[in-house]
């Protein structure tokens, strides 16, 4: 996985910059199409969006260091989004955390030595409804128990083991 | 004219202004961070809050937000706008450290003023600061990110007013970081606004760091010496030496900022080789020695040979007041060898301006609302920078922008530009002036056709042109086509960026006197055997330094005046030293006619860096301090005209015996200054040209001036100096292509001045056909005045 994104996407993404008034509503679309097929955003990642996009690489990287779901640095094969908002943390997310950091051996912000996850806090992930609420990849995860999470990890384990495999 | 009531006090203010330029207008502090004249107002930092009490608003409001309209009643000092404030502020200082009393902002605080004024005093938050890791932004700027409040200041002049493009605010919440993609020095020429711009210690000049605590720091308004701007600046000095500048505030001319070379390039002042003794002969004397030597040998030549053997050079880096007396005492002889100018085309193009631009002058301030604006043969980023940021305001405003240049012009908006060789530049005014374009090919009269409409459609139209590459019959042919096209309901305003700080004084001066070359023709000849310097250095500045110095050989007496190590002042006969603007009162006229003053910030002195050499300075006590014998250029020829040397009686003969300076007398440092009744000086003598290649080799050059390196005072101040490129050259592509080069090539450039390595740099925006070169003090391009063409040999080497 050398490259950073294949060169048809980058092809229609210049073209889609090119058809529109301003192409930097097309920045978060690019850098997600390079997170999604090199796992983040490196450096390299940035100027390549600029380039195509023909916006400063400044302008980009305002856009990817905004968003805590464009990730900047290398992270795990599965990034769990806890929220730690008003809703969930009424209902306990204090504790989903410590479960979380427990079961895992992390702190937030850390990826685990396998490389398998990487735990990030995150502030509302809309599922108010569901809380206490996390977010893997990009499945909500919602009325989390320790239970529920030690399921949901497992699962997530037997995934990543899969695609190793692959 | 909306009237409202703030604190009990009444106040009417024009349409559009907000109720915290009201309160302004009242006096009435309230503190703000997001607010600024020139920026605009944002309501983000939600420190001016006041109480509506009455009237359309009503409740707790942030003041830069609203505006005033009539029967409002507000409160800046009600309870709840107090407590507000005080809980915004506290917040504000949430992550701040507590390290004032060694930080560099210490003594001009804006946060400090604030915190204070909103009452905040005492730290409740218990958590953890933020951190950061400060970049290396180049050797103009240190950043200090750990003391941000995330006011957005440096983010809305570096980008939105100046317009660069490598500097932007990244991350969220209290992870706000303030710097570029990655490490590296700041790219934009305005990039030292940002220290001006930042409410507290983040942002802070790299040059001037440990130098100096804030309140020990002597300053005063000054006028910036290094183009024909006229920008107000504020020097700041200490240990006899200048250690900053900050920007002054003019609405007329540069408003609330200044550019780079403006801000670092104080340091000509300290110049360790600066010449701080008279001389004879190369010889240490002493002043009063020195002046009688001048007096007794001008005397005799005068004697002998007749006052038209003694030639007088001002200049336009030297006081009006000092230029005017130089006029006195040539006429004192009878002499009429008398020119301000050593740059003949720059000469010829102040004058002309000064002659006939008349009621069509137009200042950066109305630059900044004009709707069109056309530069013919003018690049601001090296003539005049304040004019890219001044043009910039006015594209945000909607203007639109055309350059028409043979080289490629780079300004922080969007332009249109169209190369044309800088020999039809007076052809193609003349055309749009009569609207006849026949002159012009079918294609050249497609791309002129739409401009000339333009202008037509235009409401606020500017046309501007450079000294340089328009000389004086450019110059001429840009005053008249703007007032062709005048009409009765709107003018065509005209700026031309000049030679220097006071070459509109220059000119004024000159009036319809000989130029530089006519001068150097006399000393050929000898019929002219002495030469008097005011600041000026004929050896380096005239438009064929070659033949300058090969006439100025001839002469049997070289006086030079000057506060730089010019070549001049290296081989004067008799030489006195000058005060540098920084060190001195004086007044220079801008290139639109507005005089100003300015006022000294320090004595001279040897630097005690130099006499302490990093140390204590020598325990030793003398009379006088050392290096201090530099006096103001006007001081020493009030002397040797032996006239009283009080600056007010000078200006007072000054005004009486010519009209046009009559305003000298209520002339005030720090102010708009003074714009010079529009008066029309007597038609400059005909335009020699400028000197244009013989077609004996291989390729036309075209010099010019560069952004930096070509500026003398400018190239003598370190922290700029450290900035300046190696030799270049620009080429078109296409033109590049058939010489068998490519961008970043080395290639051997011949002239007649000699063999020189130049780095190849290619633009597409340039004309084809063209060697672009510009003129570098200290390299082997320094004898390329601007303007000038020449004959060369560029061929292509191989790498390293």
């Amino acid at each position: 996985m050398t490259e950073l994104l294949p060169q048809e996407q980058i092809d229609s993404f210049k073209a889609r910059a090119a058809a529109i008034a301003h192409p930097h509503e097309l920045i978060v679309d690019l850098l997600r199409a390079i997170q999604a097929h090199y796992g983040w955003v490196p450096d390299d990642g940035v100027l390549l969006t600029a380039a195509t996009l023909g916006v400063l690489p400044i302008e980009v990287e305002e856009v990817a260091t905004f968003y805590d779901k464009i990730f900047r640095r290398t992270v795990g094969r599965r990034v769990i989004h806890v929220c730690d908002s008003i809703c969930c943390w009424s209902i306990g997310a204090e504790m989903i955390l410590a479960h979380l950091q427990q079961s895992l051996g992390i702190g937030l912000g850390e990826t685990t030595a396998d490389g398998a996850f990487t735990l990030l806090p995150t502030c509302c992930l809309g599922a108010c409804g569901d809380a206490p609420a996390m977010m893997i990849g990009l499945t909500t995860h919602g009325r989390l128990t320790p239970e529920k999470i030690d399921e949901t990890l497992q699962r997530e384990r037997a995934a990543i083991a899969a695609e190793v495999a692959k | 004219m909306p009237k409202l009531t703030i604190d009990n006090l009444e106040v009417t203010v024009p349409e559009g202004t907000n109720v915290l330029e009201a309160a302004c207008a009242l006096d009435i502090a309230i503190p703000h961070f997001c607010y600024h004249e020139a920026l605009g107002a944002v309501g983000s930092c939600r420190l001016c809050a006041m109480m509506f009490t009455d009237g359309p608003v009503k409740g707790l409001q942030m003041a830069c937000m609203v505006k005033a309209q009539d029967g409002m009643v507000v409160s800046s000092t009600h309870p709840d706008a107090m407590e507000l404030r005080e809980h915004v502020i506290e917040w504000a200082m949430t992550n701040h450290p507590h390290d004032c009393p060694v930080c560099d902002e210490g003594g001009e605080c804006q946060l400090q003023e604030m915190t204070v004024a909103g009452g905040h005093s005492k730290r409740r938050f218990r958590g953890k600061k933020a951190t950061f890791t400060n970049q290396d932004l180049g050797p103009f700027i240190q950043q200090e990110m750990n003391r941000c409040i995330t006011c957005y200041r440096c983010v809305r002049t570096y980008r939105d007013y100046c317009g660069g493009t490598d500097y932007g605010v990244l991350g969220s919440r209290n992870r706000i970081f303030y710097g570029r993609f990655q490490e590296g020095k700041l790219e934009s020429p305005f990039s030292g606004n940002i220290i001006d711009a930042c409410p507290t210690g983040v942002l802070t000049s790299k040059p001037f760091r440990f130098k100096t605590r804030l309140w020990d720091l002597q300053e005063a308004p000054s006028i910036c010496p290094h183009c024909s701007l006229g920008c107000a600046i504020v020097p700041g000095g200490r240990y006899r030496e200048v250690q900053r500048v900050r920007a002054g505030i003019n609405r007329e001319t540069n408003g609330f900022f200044i550019c780079d070379r403006g801000r670092f390039g104080y340091d000509h002042v300290n110049h360790p080789e600066r010449p701080r003794q008279p001389r004879i002969g190369g010889q240490p004397v002493a002043l009063e020695t020195a002046l009688d030597a001048v007096r007794d040998r001008i005397a005799v030549l005068v004697e002998a040979h007749g006052p038209n053997s003694i030639a007088f050079l001002g200049s336009s880096r030297a006081s009006l007041e000092a230029n005017a007396l130089l006029r006195d005492w040539a006429s004192a002889y009878g002499s009429e060898q008398l020119a301000y100018e050593a740059h003949q085309g720059r000469d010829y193009a102040a004058r002309t301006l000064a002659a006939r631009v008349g009621g069509h002058a137009c200042s950066l301030g109305d630059l900044r609302q004009s709707d069109l604006i056309i530069l013919f043969g003018a690049d601001p980023l090296a003539e005049g920078p304040m004019l890219a940021v001044a043009i910039r305001q006015a594209v945000r405003g909607g203007a639109k922008v055309v350059t028409i240049d043979p080289r490629p012009v780079e300004l922080p908006c969007t332009t249109l530009h169209i190369p044309l060789p800088a020999s039809r530049l007076p052809e193609l005014l003349a055309a749009l002036g009569s609207g006849d374009l026949s002159a012009f090919d079918a294609q050249e009269r497609a791309t002129f056709a739409p401009l000339l409409d333009q202008i037509k459609a235009a409401r606020r139209p500017a046309m501007v042109g450079g000294a340089d590459l328009l000389g004086g019959q450019g110059i001429a042919a840009l005053c008249s086509a703007a007032a062709d096209l005048s009409t009765a309901s709107r003018a065509v305003g005209v700026m031309a960026l000049l030679g220097g700080p006071n070459s509109y004084g220059g000119a004024l001066l000159a009036g319809d006197g000989p130029g530089f070359d006519t001068l150097l023709d006399a000393i050929q000849e000898r019929t002219v055997r002495a030469l008097v310097c005011l600041e000026s250095d004929p050896f380096c500045e005239a438009l064929d330094p070659a033949r300058a110095q090969a006439a100025l050989g001839h002469l049997e007496l070289l006086v030079c005046i000057d506060s730089t190590p010019s070549l001049a002042a290296q081989r004067a006969d008799i030489f006195l030293p000058s005060r540098a603007n920084a060190e001195m009162s004086g007044s220079y006229i801008n290139n639109e006619g507005r005089l100003q003053e300015f006022l000294p910030v320090i004595d001279p002195g040897l630097p005690i860096k130099v006499t302490g050499a990093g140390d204590h300075p020598p325990r030793e006590f003398f009379q006088t301090t050392p290096g201090s014998a530099p006096a103001a250029d006007w001081w020493l020829l009030a002397k040797l005209l032996e006239r009283a040397t009080i600056l007010a009686e000078l200006r007072k003969t000054m005004a009486k015996y010519d009209e046009r300076f009559s305003m000298l007398s209520f002339l005030a440092a720090g102010t708009t200054g003074l714009r010079l009744p529009v008066k029309v000086a007597l038609p400059p003598v005909a335009d020699r040209g400028l000197p244009h290649a013989d077609g004996s080799d291989n390729q036309t050059l075209l010099a010019t001036t560069g952004p930096l390196g070509s500026h003398w005072l400018a190239h003598l101040s370190a922290p700029l100096a450290a900035t300046e490129p190696q030799p270049y050259v620009c080429l078109h592509p296409d033109f590049a292509a058939a010489l068998g080069l490519a961008s970043g090539d080395r290639a051997r450039l011949t002239t007649r001045f000699g063999h020189c390595h130049v780095e190849v740099r290619l633009s597409a925006q340039m004309v084809s056909g063209l060697v672009l070169a510009p003129q570098l003090w200290d390299t082997a391009l320094e004898g390329l005045a601007p303007g000038s063409l020449h004959d060369c040999r560029l061929e292509k080497e191989a790498r390293a």
